[in-house]
């Protein structure tokens, strides 16, 4: 279940901090086993209903940030984010 | 002392602004070294800034905030500024633009002095999952200053800043404001913007102020609050002034004390304090009103459900290509992904990815994450229900005081479990502020926390205040 779990969140752990992570969620998944003592239904129709999708604000152009600026923090080059080959 | 002190002064031209930032300066490097409360210290900036607010107090047109030297929790973006979250997954990250609410203080020509210590991704109530300044409680070095909010609630108590952002999912700026024995306010949700501010749970995020008083606390949010077409999430409610009902008569005020809170689990000296409190305000006239919050037992569970589900979601864009920490290691796309969050993320952050993904993923999803908004929905009513017959709710902020440092850290669960007096008002989007109100046999600090309706700020200040006005509020002696 760990590595399902650390798969889906593309983390990986070696064994021993599996064992740890593995003794670790399952005290914790302990204390989240409450939430099903109790019988009650989620209503959608009630959280949405301050929901307004006709208020939203209106399209401004406006300039969007320096190139330069963004790419500072990644590799880059010739303004382009660098990664691994994709296509082989 | 605090902001109200030091703009007399300021407007007196009894001291430049130049003078208070310098001071501060000296004894931030004279004591963090010690507390660690600072990641980074904006020494030049806070100079500067200094600069421009002399000149609009010398025009005689200085706002409130106006020459004050500010901290900045380090979760919070800064144009130019390094922004870490306290995790070396963006331990270089110089962010391209500031936070709403750096920008609004910036307007009120406020002094950033730097950005503060806290929980890795604002996870944890210890601040000891930072990756770069585990601090210290300014009341007891060997003790946690609580968390996320940890660097800004101590520096704040050590008065190595005049007051401090910070931001609350869970109790991330009451429990380390009562922990380090100063006053932390969060603010309903959607009434401070979040845009700039590193998403956690982002249903539950919201940025706070944390200051030596609740008057100090109502000046942040004059400035911080109000509609952004930044953050769709944000209300377009008008702001008003926060500080205004401070000072009012609070007779006839019905406090509401639910028991469940005041139950197993919460120290002596903790309930001793909170009941001690609520005699003083039956004193000034208020009325003290028994009411119950029966879903508080699944509150926690409830809470971290929802947190992680969203956190899973929020933290899946650090991959390590656009910006975050990068690999050296990775032959193809996934590897690189893979070996970038694994060496980046701590520990706690990781197990919160794992909680995330078990309660979204399929077969799991309406046992846990489902019952969970609908529990989310049940405690919502029952604090309708409690605002009924009560103008704010009265709780201890934590269990216990601050502990020591390493006591509780290697078991999540006790972590986990000492968040239950904090997580409703995030999980029901509801204000709430944590003020001290006493100190235990050691002398560490014991706050409590008041509850109101949602965007009732003013009157949890005013009764906050209410109460800071015949309290004694001691100050740490630091040493070097």
């Amino acid at each position: 279940m760990i590595s399902y779990l650390a798969e889906l969140g593309k983390l990986h752990f070696s064994p021993e901090e599996m064992k740890q992570m593995a003794k670790d969620m399952t005290s914790i998944i302990a204390i989240m086993d409450t939430v099903k003592e109790i019988d009650i239904t989620y209503d959608a129709e009630a959280d949405n209903k301050n929901v307004y999708l006709n208020d939203l604000r209106e399209d401004i152009n406006a300039p969007s940030f320096p190139t330069e600026k963004i790419l500072k923090n990644a590799v880059n080059d010739e303004s382009c984010f660098v990664v691994p080959k994709v296509v082989e | 002392m605090g902001i109200r002190e030091q703009r007399d002064m300021l407007d007196r031209h009894e001291i430049s602004t130049k003078e208070l930032t310098e001071c501060y300066l000296e004894r931030i490097e004279k004591f963090d070294p010690k507390l660690q409360s600072y990641i980074t210290v904006t020494k030049e900036k806070a100079l500067q800034d200094a600069e421009k607010a002399q000149k609009k107090i010398d025009a005689g047109i200085a706002s409130p905030l106006c020459g004050i030297p500010i901290a900045i929790k380090d979760n919070i973006c800064t144009d130019g500024i390094r922004t870490t979250c306290a995790s070396k997954m963006l331990e270089d990250f110089i962010p391209p633009y500031n936070a709403t609410v750096i920008e609004k203080l910036e307007m009120q020509n406020a002094v950033m002095l730097g950005k503060t210590s806290m929980d890795e991704f604002a996870m944890g109530g210890s601040t000891q999952t930072s990756a770069f300044a585990k601090t210290k409680n300014p009341f007891g070095v060997d003790c946690v200053p609580g968390g996320s909010s940890g660097g800004s609630a101590a520096c704040v108590s050590a008065s190595l800043a005049t007051a401090a952002l910070g931001s609350d999912t869970g109790g991330s700026i009451r429990q380390p404001a009562a922990f380090c024995g100063v006053t932390g306010l969060k603010p309903t949700y959607s009434r401070v913007s979040r845009y700039g501010l590193v998403a956690f749970a982002s249903s539950l995020d919201q940025i706070g102020p944390i200051a030596k008083s609740p008057y100090d606390c109502a000046l942040i949010l004059n400035a911080i609050a109000g509609y952004d077409p930044h953050d769709g999430t944000v209300s377009k409610k008008p702001v008003e002034d926060y500080t205004a009902k401070i000072g009012k008569d609070i007779k006839g005020l019905k406090i509401g004390l639910p028991s469940e809170f005041f139950g197993e689990g919460i120290d002596d000296s903790i309930r001793n304090a909170v009941m001690n409190a609520a005699k003083t305000y039956e004193k000034m006239g208020a009325t003290l009103v028994s009411c119950n919050m029966p879903s508080l037992k699944y509150a926690v569970a409830a809470y971290y459900l929802i947190a992680c589900a969203e956190a899973s979601s929020n933290l899946s864009r650090y991959d390590g290509i656009k910006y975050g920490h990068r690999s050296k290691i990775g032959e193809n796309f996934n590897e690189l992904i893979c070996n970038s969050r694994s060496e980046g993320f701590g520990p706690e952050v990781k197990r919160r990815i794992l909680l995330g993904n078990y309660a979204l993923s399929s077969g799991y999803y309406d046992a846990y994450y489902g019952k969970a908004l609908a529990l989310r929905q049940k405690i919502a009513a029952e604090y309708a229900s409690i605002f009924k017959d009560c103008d704010v709710m009265l709780t201890p902020t934590t269990p216990t005081v601050a502990y020591h440092i390493h006591e509780n850290i290697s078991d999540p669960v006790k972590m986990y479990q000492a968040d239950i007096c904090t997580v409703t008002a995030n999980i029901a989007a509801l204000p709430s502020i944590s003020t001290p109100c006493g100190y235990d046999k050691n002398g560490l600090p014991i706050g409590m926390s008041l509850t109101s309706r949602q965007f009732d700020e003013a009157t949890i200040l005013q009764v906050a205040d209410a109460f800071s006005q015949q309290f004694t509020l001691k100050s740490p002696s630091l040493s070097l």
